[in-house]
């Protein structure tokens, strides 16, 4: 795709890169989400592109100021992609306005489903997890310090990297993202193993519910959770809460607010009888 | 809580809200300083108690663990959660637990607050479409300054009107709160993460048997004294070992008797 006489310098799409970084979701807005960034991240390109063409310049602002809503992150390859294809369309290429466009809207949906679940849902509450385990107990600020750097460095770093491969390889990188599903399947299940594992870990040290109640009959005095719960298994009934939440948010489809309310009553009963 | 105080709370909370480009943008900004355990290190910083600013900062994290928010559409404001509900606590001499219990409806209220920015900031996008009619490039460059401001005011303005008129109140409410109440935010507090963490089950889980991974790792970290860190590192060899060995038989399959095999996959 990349050819000889190209219009654009490798600092143009460096530019191109960092601004996407530091503003793709910087006006997002109901109406059009991520639009007006992304037309901010091409003017630059699109002003050298069409120098020469005004009414092609002003159509191609046009075209980028649509709607335009993907997970961020992951979704730099898109205006990578958007970036090649304009370049072609300005050296003369049988480019069309529509497939420019139609392109865009059709990786959008896809990149925002696997951005959000394997970067939001799992590899970010991964890294927190992991992060969290080094500062609940004592307040160890290496924790959160852990996080920034490592989510902060793979990620602008990722970023950076699907940027300049979409313009390489123009529309044929979002090919090769789709075509290699096995490969993209056992990333996705190798890392959502990998977080159920981790979140347990953490969600054992984090949630926490013990029963105070002690069984008195006469000189004789059984803490409840001591000779019975501990005896089970130790962390048994934040276990048990845990599993239940995800139960009825899951199979019985409640809402997060009805958990949370249904946790609180649950807690001031508890709290009220002297059990917990 | 002094006003510089609150001052520098309300900057932060608007570094760590949606629409900030300053640091390296969404990735540093909301998915990072925006988290609350990021949130409750600075927090800690700013009010010259970094130990219980982290610990606050942890727990509040977990409930807000399982929290994504595609399109844009929002469960919970986790902004207000982390920077009014934390600094609140701490101010009041509270500990985690008031955090998690003050970071619950704040997070629900914040929501409006989100909402109202998304929508205000429409205007922009139609500054943006006058410019580019025009071919005015620098046109778009101003709309996409100027929609920083709107979010700045706001997300600034109330985190640090609500830190600092609300400090006071917050630690008089604490301070002549009846025990038993006390120790009900207590108990709650403890078992509101589990909230969090059953979203994420509820997410992650594509296949059932999977939550035995999420027992797996409970009862390892339960029962032993291996560290996250070192639980993260066993799973990452479970995970790979899994996924080699699947792919694996299935080469093997599709190369014998493709058809078999397709049918019992298929439920």
């Amino acid at each position: 795709m990349k050819n000889k006489n190209a219009i654009l310098s490798r600092k143009d799409i460096n530019k191109a890169a960092w601004s996407y970084i530091f503003f793709s979701q910087a006006t997002q807005n109901f109406e059009r989400m991520m639009g007006l960034a992304f037309c901010y991240v091409m003017e630059p390109i699109l002003k050298k592109l069409y120098a020469d063409k005004p009414e092609e310049y002003k159509k191609a602002l046009q075209r980028h100021m649509q709607f335009f809503n993907t997970e961020p992150q992951l979704g730099a390859l898109i205006p990578g992609i958007t970036i090649a294809m304009e370049e072609a369309r300005a050296q003369g290429e049988d480019v069309s306005e529509e497939l420019i466009v139609n392109t865009k809207n059709a990786l959008m949906g896809p990149f925002a489903g696997i951005g959000d679940s394997m970067i939001i849902g799992t590899y970010s509450p991964i890294l927190l997890s992991i992060a969290m385990s080094m500062c609940l107990e004592d307040g160890n600020p290496i924790g959160p310090l852990f996080f920034c750097v490592v989510w902060l460095t793979t990620i602008v770093g990722m970023q950076w990297y699907l940027f300049h491969k979409g313009y390489s390889m123009g529309i044929g990188a979002a090919n090769t993202f789709f075509t290699n599903k096995e490969l993209a399947d056992k990333i996705t299940t190798g890392l959502t193993m990998l977080g159920l594992i981790v979140i347990g870990g953490v969600a054992s040290t984090t949630v926490r519910a013990g029963v105070i109640y002690k069984f008195v009959s006469g000189e004789m005095s059984i803490s409840i959770q001591e000779r019975i719960f501990d005896k089970i298994m130790p962390g048994i009934l934040p276990l048990l809460l845990t599993i239940g939440a995800w139960y009825l948010m899951d199979k019985k489809k409640w809402k997060t607010t009805q958990i949370i309310l249904g946790i609180t009553v649950l807690a001031a009963i508890m709290v009220f009888l002297g059990i917990m | 809580m002094s006003f510089l105080q609150a001052l520098l709370i309300g900057l932060f909370a608007y570094l760590g809200s949606k629409r900030t480009p300053w640091v390296f943008g969404v990735t540093g900004g909301w998915n990072m300083i925006g988290r609350p355990l990021v949130a409750g290190l600075i927090i800690g910083v700013i009010l010259g108690d970094v130990r219980s600013g982290v610990i606050a900062g942890a727990m509040v994290q977990a409930l807000f663990i399982g929290q994504i928010t595609p399109g844009g559409a929002m469960p919970a404001d986790v902004n207000w959660a982390s920077y009014i509900g934390i600094p609140l606590a701490l101010a009041a001499g509270g500990t985690g637990e008031q955090a998690v219990a003050l970071a619950v409806p704040l997070s629900m209220l914040g929501l409006g607050l989100f909402n109202f920015i998304m929508t205000i900031n429409a205007y922009f996008p139609h500054m943006g479409d006058r410019a580019a009619e025009k071919g005015d490039g620098a046109g778009i460059r101003r709309a996409t300054y100027l929609t920083v401001i709107p979010s700045f005011i706001l997300r600034a303005g109330s985190a640090m009107l609500i830190c600092y008129l609300g400090a006071p109140l917050a630690e008089s409410l604490i301070n002549n709160m009846p025990t038993q109440v006390l120790h009900f935010f207590a108990v709650a507090g403890r078992m509101l993460p589990a909230v969090g963490f059953a979203m994420l089950i509820k997410q992650s889980l594509s296949q059932k048997w999977m939550i035995i991974l999420f027992l797996m790792g409970w009862i390892i970290i339960g029962a032993t004294n291996m560290t996250v860190t070192a639980l993260a590192i066993l799973a990452a060899g479970i995970a790979a070992l899994f996924v080699m060995a699947k792919g694996e038989t299935k080469v093997v399959t599709a190369g014998t008797q493709t058809d078999e095999e397709d049918d019992c996959y298929e439920e």
